[in-house]
């Protein structure tokens, strides 16, 4: 009996913990989503009132319009598109290669690998940009399908786990057969790696849609991504920055992406889980 | 050579016997290897190696991105890093940043993996709830942490109000830090997932036998539990520091919100060391400098990997994957 209550106590603790967490993590979240209600008089009252007058919906429609959102939220999907096709692509190959193809070296380049994870492209980002500039792809999208088609350390390595872990019989019966190396992995190895594929693309796709610094760096404001308008758009010079603006413009810009974590979870965990990406 | 390989039907092999596409395949396979590695490897060479490279020259010119003429200047902009004072205090304040920031996030990751893999009903929606902030895009996350913590009307500013404390002014000096760490921290969700994982491979007949043995749920916990996951802690340690060392964007856009510029320059309290090379960069145009800078930063990097990777051959890294020997066959 006393053990039931004591197992109930601790369950009853354990939730409140949880739920009291969980409402610190939703915080932040809510704070936007309040924002994005108010209008730009009440964000400078003082002291601060937690919620809005009346729910100004019209914000949203509003933020719409004050740059070309949508316009900027195609060229966002342009890129995380082609970036996500392409790295996936990339990335399996090398996996691939190094999980089931062996050759003098590999271990030097499983090597080199393992430490370019350790080196964020944030280090090569002025050297970067001055070589896309002598290029004259400043303002293109092409760094995007090279760095695409250059694959990723992270995905490589998601790959590679994976495919090391798929039975050697897989194909055995195929090289027998005669059957090329290519086609081993485009029929026999991405078929069965679709949750794979998938966690590659989504968590590329999400890289690509939140970042800031190299469409920041590499294209024109006019042509740039959602990520440059929502953080350094939404203002002018006689008024300032639009919080109520921005605010409305980030709850729109955040949807997509946590709609897709919502309904792909798994993928987005194992991803993180295996690579150990942040 | 592989994909005219490829392109011939699989069963209308041309050879003789069974054994001949065996040994053909086995003498092309170093040939293979490398043309499935060559997206990889050229892009490493061109996207990684040739900029490192190429930041490595710059850092010896006085390269300003307009002069037409500039050139080499020896080890001037090393001098220059080192004689810096601004190098040095925003050196100090990003590794205060790494040794708050690093336990802080590995700490509770862990300690919100113990929470969520307690067998509960619901405990999916926290997991989820938890994670949920490391997909909200950076500059949304850096624009609301901003209004969090304005200082008269941030939801802060609110709180205080209840209490009748007065306004904080959380972003201008060192406090400043605080709001990036704990920006920063909200995407603990990433460092839980890695540490669940790992939770849950604990094989359960040592916890039993713990138990067995008459260890508490405490004990077990830090005499098995943690010893066992300790590659992957060690590991998510090793990797915060230099993720953490490379910190900008963070700082950027919670001194500039709705207005962030790559000239932005942030205040003294969030002025870390990317950010000092960034405003040399960016600001300053002084791209022969910043280029030093990067290098610096690259060689304590590179250094302390080397370091790490000495010390700890027995640990993470191969742990999941097969040998590499059952890899050649």
């Amino acid at each position: 009996m006393t053990g039931t209550v004591r197992m109930l106590l601790r369950r009853g603790g354990l939730y409140m913990l949880l739920v009291a967490l969980a409402a610190l993590f939703l915080l932040p979240l809510l704070w936007l989503l309040l924002i994005a209600l108010k209008g730009p008089g009440e964000l400078l009252r003082f002291p601060p009132k937690v919620l809005p007058d009346r729910a100004r919906w019209e914000n949203f429609g509003e933020a719409l319009t004050y740059v070309d959102f949508l316009g900027y939220a195609r060229n966002s999907v342009i890129l995380a598109v082609t970036y996500g096709l392409l790295v996936t692509f990339s990335s399996a190959l090398v996996g691939f290669a190094l999980a089931r193809l062996p050759a003098p070296g590999k271990r030097v380049v499983f090597g080199i690998l393992i430490s370019t994870l350790m080196i964020p492209p944030i280090i090569t980002l002025i050297p970067t940009y001055l070589i896309y500039s002598r290029l004259g792809l400043l303002n293109t999208y092409w760094p995007w399908v090279l760095s695409g088609l250059a694959g990723s350390s992270f995905l490589a390595f998601l790959f590679r786990q994976f495919f090391a872990g798929l039975p050697k019989e897989l194909e055995d019966a195929a090289i027998v057969d005669g059957c090329g190396y290519f086609r081993v992995f485009w029929q026999i190895f991405l078929p069965v790696s679709k949750p794979v594929l998938a966690t590659s693309f989504v968590l590329s796709f999400v890289w690509t849609w939140g970042d800031w610094v190299m469409p920041a760096l590499l294209l024109n404001d006019d042509r740039s991504t959602l990520a440059v308008a929502v953080g350094s758009l939404y203002a002018s010079d006689h008024t300032g920055p639009q919080y109520h603006l921005i605010a409305a413009a980030a709850v729109m810009y955040s949807m997509p992406v946590l709609v897709l974590f919502i309904a792909l979870q798994r993928l987005f965990i194992r991803g993180i889980a295996t690579t150990g990406l942040r | 050579m592989t994909l005219a390989t490829a392109k011939r039907p699989a069963g209308a092999a041309a050879t003789p016997t069974a054994a001949a596409p065996q040994r053909r395949w086995r003498r092309h396979r170093p040939r293979t290897f490398y043309s499935f590695a060559a997206p990889w490897l050229i892009g490493f060479a061109l996207l990684t190696l040739f900029p490192l490279a190429y930041a490595f020259w710059l850092s010896f010119t006085n390269y300003d991105g307009l002069a037409p003429k500039w050139g080499y200047v020896g080890v001037q902009n090393y001098e220059r890093a080192l004689a810096d004072p601004k190098t040095w205090s925003s050196l100090a304040r990003t590794l205060v940043f790494v040794f708050l920031l690093v336990p802080a996030t590995v700490g509770f990751g862990l300690f919100l993996a113990v929470l969520v893999n307690q067998r509960l009903p619901g405990r999916g929606a926290f997991r989820a709830i938890f994670f949920l902030p490391v997909v909200v895009p950076v500059v949304a996350a850096g624009f609301v942490f901003r209004m969090l913590f304005d200082r008269d009307t941030g939801a802060t500013a609110a709180v205080l109000g209840w209490f009748g404390l007065g306004p904080v002014e959380w972003l201008a000096d060192d406090k400043a830090l605080i709001v990036m760490l704990l920006m920063i921290l909200w995407r603990v969700g990433s460092s839980m997932v890695i540490s669940l994982a790992a939770l849950q491979g604990v094989p359960q007949e040592l916890l039993d036998a713990a138990a067995v043995d008459g260890a508490g749920s405490w004990r077990t916990f830090f005499r098995v539990t943690v010893p066992i996951m300790s590659p992957v802690l060690f590991f998510q340690v090793v990797n915060g520091a230099i993720d953490t060392l490379q910190i900008y964007l963070p700082a950027l856009l919670l001194s500039a919100a709705g207005q962030a510029r790559l000239d932005t320059v942030p205040g003294e309290g969030l002025y870390i060391y990317m950010v000092h090379v960034y405003t040399q960069a960016f600001a300053k145009g002084d791209l022969g400098y910043a280029s030093a800078l990067l290098w610096l930063l690259t060689a304590i990097t590179l250094i302390y990997t080397a370091l790490v990777f000495r010390f700890s051959r027995r640990f993470v890294y191969y742990e999941a994957g097969p040998s590499d020997e059952e890899g050649r066959r």
